[in-house]
């Protein structure tokens, strides 16, 4: 016989006997960092970088997202390493019993573990980006391209993989030291079947939750606004955003509802499903905290992927309503081409305009209200200024022929022109004086209300004001041509051509000098009057400049198009241009929604399968006891259903509300496009769900063929 | 050779506390074959898990030989279990991934030293226990009573100087279970080797020299085999009768 049985022959031996738990370990482990290491090198990758606005909401809300999934991915190779422990611990535990020592134990057992893990995390990092360039790619070829989406990579991701991978082999490492340093060794040896009991709150935990929940989600939303404003402060302070805590132990309390109770009630058939439920509670701690982190992936999807319906309902609506098919503002100073040029464009183009029209605006400084910043840099201070910002300005008169209505304005006030929604940023109801910047005419005014426009290049920042006829002659009075400008508006007679917008936007951009490349920030007046009180205007700091200019040789990017001051309305343009122009933006959160689900629906498997793997003897003894393969099906159906279903509703539920709650809170009411995102959304919901159901489905199917069930 | 003083054990289910050894008191001399009896719950795994060291206790001193297993260290107490200590568990716990002759090895091969010798050993064990012909075979693959033999075995395969073995012949007809009691007899007679048994058959206890009675977390009664082995059995079985009286 063989010689030469060793402890390590034993182990390797063992090893293979293991195989099944080893395979799920690094099928977890791998798919974990396979999403950590696609989703930071699609974050960290300079084409993102650049679409993402640094300090926007969007960047926010992608960060927010990343995080969660950082958070779901811990939880998850946590639970798939203690799976994996949970079945070693037997043999481990025998071993020790017959008198093996930790140190003969440990360098083996070490070594396994390390291997699995640096494996599995190894390839799972480096097969992230093939993942992500074929996803991308993907989407480029079916859905949207443009010049923006060429990806790159930059390797300043890999610190994030990496750091997870550390955490991976620290947590593992110490999981094998914990057991190895365990006296109890019965405990080692039970250890797969011993109870991980929750603690038992009563029927009130549920309801709660849910309070707590919303108390949590409005507290974190209002919280930092509210502090600001009664502490005087321009930004809230980190902790503020600890507001948010009782919306997690919220989330806590509804699932241990779910595991612990169920949401039905039992009294009439006590017995009923009790198998799925003594087994959801006899892993009470680990079903909590997988449900947990399910819910969390799914809101997070959905967040994703309720993005897009909200950006691009808005956006379609209004240039659906604007009443002109061109419209476009620029400098009285530049030489932009006259109108028989463009009709002769239009021409070469098959084309016939109609309804021109053409109008003077003029630039002038308004007054307003300036935060300063106290010694401290903490608090501050309001200070009225005569001259503090600059703004369109047009006369009654010209209002009136442009947007046909018959306003008036009283002589020492100012309209403002806001969007129907009356959601534009640009309504400043401070200003009490208005400055000619050449002359330095001053004159006293007053806020007297709001007009309308669906034309963004008015309710843009800068924004646009009406004057009485009065008071316009008086302050245009010695302006210069680079204070004044024009506005021009057209109709096509039939059908409209893309291919006549591009040409006439290029045409516009070509003609353009370099003092008009500038963003919505950027601010003339500001200047300067800085620039005169002989201090250097913050906008022309170089790290300002990504925000102040723009560049016209990027004239296909996004930055250019969404920046650039004197961007025009072309209908036809905006909408071609508006997947376009937010591709990458709407690539990145349809693909946080992808990773998102992809992860929820993993774990959610990955759950369901150890179900199968560690209740294999449960369902082999109730075939002893003559259960009928219907009713082991059911069992295996109902568990599933708990683990799937629950926080799925949870999580579509929550962030539902939260986008209502959204939607609602940046102008306290729910316009109409608003609401048709709304409904998009709920749409969508209705099918993320029905691939949720699927995916139950077949892993219902997959367990039962597994089990041998039929 | 085993000193077990006022040994108390509870468990901690949840919220509530389970006295189960509450002043636990005896000694095995060397060489001795001792059985434990007693009704079943009455914590005569528990005692022998405690006598090994594989839980904790509460309170109260065991000694096995000159050394307090619960003061070594963990090599020690590692190197103790392994060369001294034969160990029938009432489960068996063999490892799922290992043939049975490996099971029964598995002491020697964590020393890393399956000489010759001891695979002879093993042969001749398995012969004995009439379980040569599943030597290759996995514990799944087996019967009941086949890895009860198995795991008796394997608790000889080092010729320990203690053997704690918890109801070896449960699962046995009275073929094996004759030839479990007589290896353990072989033991103590060739290797001066004590042993402690727990059991509920009253005739495999008749085979000891003492049988100690356990219940309610207490020694009840102890009693001595005077030399005639049905006469033994016939004392045991009133003995416990009257116990089982006592509510
Ligand atoms: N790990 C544990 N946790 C809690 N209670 C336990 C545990 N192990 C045993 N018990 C309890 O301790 C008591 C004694 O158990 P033990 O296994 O020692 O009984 P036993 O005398 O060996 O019984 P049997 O003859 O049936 O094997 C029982 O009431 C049992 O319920
Ligand atoms: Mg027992």
């Amino acid at each position: 016989m063989n010689q030469t049985v060793t402890l390590n022959k034993v182990e390797q031996k063992l090893r293979h006997a293991n195989r099944k738990h080893a395979r799920l370990y690094l099928f977890c482990n791998f798919t974990a960092l396979m999403i950590i290491s696609a989703y930071s090198g699609l974050m960290f990758s300079p084409t993102i970088q650049t679409a993402f606005p640094s300090g926007g909401d969007s960047r926010k809300q992608m960060n927010v997202i990343f995080i969660l999934t950082l958070i779901g991915c811990v939880i998850f190779t946590i639970y798939a390493a203690s799976l994996f422990f949970r079945h070693k611990s037997k043999q481990l535990g025998i071993l020790m019993a017959l008198g093996a020592s930790r140190k003969r134990l440990a360098p083996t057992l070490f070594r396994e573990i390390l291997l699995l893990s640096s494996l599995s995390s190894i390839s799972g990092i480096i097969a992230g980006f093939p993942f992500i360039w074929i996803i991308w790619n993907l989407f480029r070829l079916l859905l949207i391209d443009s010049t923006d989406m060429q990806l790159d990579f930059d390797f300043k991701c890999l610190p994030v993989s990496l750091l997870f991978f550390t955490l991976v082999l620290t947590f593992t490492c110490f999981t094998a030291w914990r057991y190895l340093h365990k006296t109890n060794i019965m405990e080692v040896i039970r250890e797969e079947h011993i109870n991980e009991p929750v603690r038992e709150l009563g029927k009130w935990c549920g309801p709660a939750g849910c309070l707590l929940l919303a108390a949590g989600v409005l507290m974190g939303y209002w919280g930092p606004s509210l502090y600001c404003d009664l502490a005087n402060v321009m930004l809230p302070p980190a902790w503020m955003n600890l507001l948010y805590a009782p919306a997690f132990a919220g989330l806590y309390m509804i699932m241990l509802h779910a595991v612990v109770h169920g949401f039905r009630t039992y009294k009439k058939q006590p017995y009923k499903n009790i198998l799925s439920r003594s087994m959801m509670k006899f892993q009470g701690k680990q079903t909590v905290n997988n449900m947990i982190v399910v819910a969390l992936l799914i809101a997070g999807s959905c967040f994703g992927i309720f993005y897009i319906p909200v950006t691009a309902v808005g956006s379609m609506m209004k240039y659906a309503a604007q009443p002109y098919d061109y419209f476009y503002c620029y400098r009285a100073d530049q030489s932009i081409p006259d109108e028989s040029t463009v009709r002769m464009l239009a021409q070469k183009h098959g084309l016939r305009i109609k309804d021109w029209e053409r109008f003077e605006y003029i630039t002038l400084g308004y007054g307003g209200i300036t935060s300063v910043m106290e010694e401290d840099g903490i608090h501050f201070h309001e200070e009225y200024d005569r001259i503090l910002s600059e703004s369109k300005t047009l006369s009654e008169d010209t209002w009136r022929a442009l947007s046909g209505m018959d306003t008036t304005v009283r002589s020492g006030t100012y309209l403002c022109i806001t969007n129907q929604e009356q959601t534009s940023y640009s309504v400043s109801p401070y200003a009490e004086h208005i400055t000619n910047m050449v002359s330095r005419e001053q004159i006293a005014t007053k806020y007297a209300g709001i007009a309308v426009s669906d034309f963004s290049s008015l309710t843009n920042t800068p924004g646009c004001r009406i004057l009485n006829q009065k008071d316009y002659d008086r302050l245009i009075e010695g302006l210069t041509d680079d204070w004044k400008g024009f506005i021009v508006r057209f109709n096509i007679d039939g059908k409209d051509s893309y291919a006549f917008a591009d040409e006439l936007y290029r045409l516009l951009v070509g003609s353009t000098d370099d003092t008009c490349m500038v963003t919505h920030y950027y601010d003339r007046v500001n200047k300067t009057i800085t620039n005169e009180k002989g201090d250097d205007w913050w906008g022309d700091q170089p790290s300002e400049a990504p925000f102040m200019r723009v560049n016209p040789k990027q004239i296909n990017s996004i930055s250019f198009r969404m920046g650039w001051m004197y961007h025009p309305d072309f209908r036809i343009l905006n909408q071609n241009d508006f997947l376009l122009s937010t591709s990458v933006l709407l690539m990145m959160f349809l693909f946080i929604f992808i990773v998102c689900l992809m992860t929820a629906l993993v774990i959610c498997y990955t759950r369901c399968q150890t179900i199968a793997l560690n209740n294999r003897y449960i369902f082999d003894d109730l075939r002893k006891l003559g259960a009928s393969p219907d009713f082991l099906a059911k069992e295996v159906r109902s568990q599933c259903r708990s683990v799937f279903r629950t926080p799925s509703l949870v999580g579509m539920t929550i962030i539902y509300l939260i986008f209502i709650l959204l939607l609602y809170g940046n102008d306290w009411q729910l316009v109409l496009t608003e609401l048709i995102a709304l409904c998009i959304c709920l749409g969508i919901l209705g099918i993320i769900g029905v691939c949720i159901y699927l995916i139950y489905r077949l892993t219902v199917k997959n367990i039962i063929k597994k089990l041998k069930i039929r | 050779m085993l000193y077990v003083k006022d040994l108390y054990k509870s468990y901690e289910a949840g919220k509530n506390k389970y006295q189960v050894l509450k002043g636990v008191d005896f000694h095995v001399q060397h060489g001795e074959f001792v059985a434990v009896m007693g009704p079943s719950g009455s914590g005569k795994t528990t005692l022998l898990n405690c006598i090994s060291c594989y839980i904790p206790f509460d309170k109260g001193a065991i000694t096995i030989g000159e050394t307090n297993l619960a003061g070594q260290s963990e090599d020690m107490l590692a190197h103790f279990r392994n060369t001294k200590i034969g160990f029938v568990f009432q489960d068996f716990m063999l490892l799922d991934g290992l043939t049975i002759r490996e099971n029964i090895l598995i002491p020697r091969i964590i020393q890393d030293e399956v000489t010759p010798d001891a695979e002879e050993l093993a042969n001749k064990l398995a012969s004995l226990f009439g379980i040569s012909q599943i030597m290759d075979k996995y514990p799944a693959e087996i019967s009941g009573g086949e890895k009860q033999r198995a795991a008796v075995a394997r608790s000889l395969i080092n010729h320990p100087l203690i053997i704690l073995a918890d109801e070896p012949t449960g699962n046995l007809d009275s073929k094996s279970s004759r030839a479990v009691i007589e290896a353990f007899g072989e033991a103590k007679s060739r290797m001066n080797a004590t042993i402690c048994m727990v059991t509920h058959d009253s005739f495999a206890a008749s085979f000891c020299d003492r049988v100690i009675l356990l219940k309610d977390g207490t020694v009840y009664k102890q009693l001595e085999n005077g030399g005639n082995q049905s006469q033994f059995q016939d004392d045991l079985l009133s003995a416990i009768k009257k116990m089982n009286m006592e509510i």
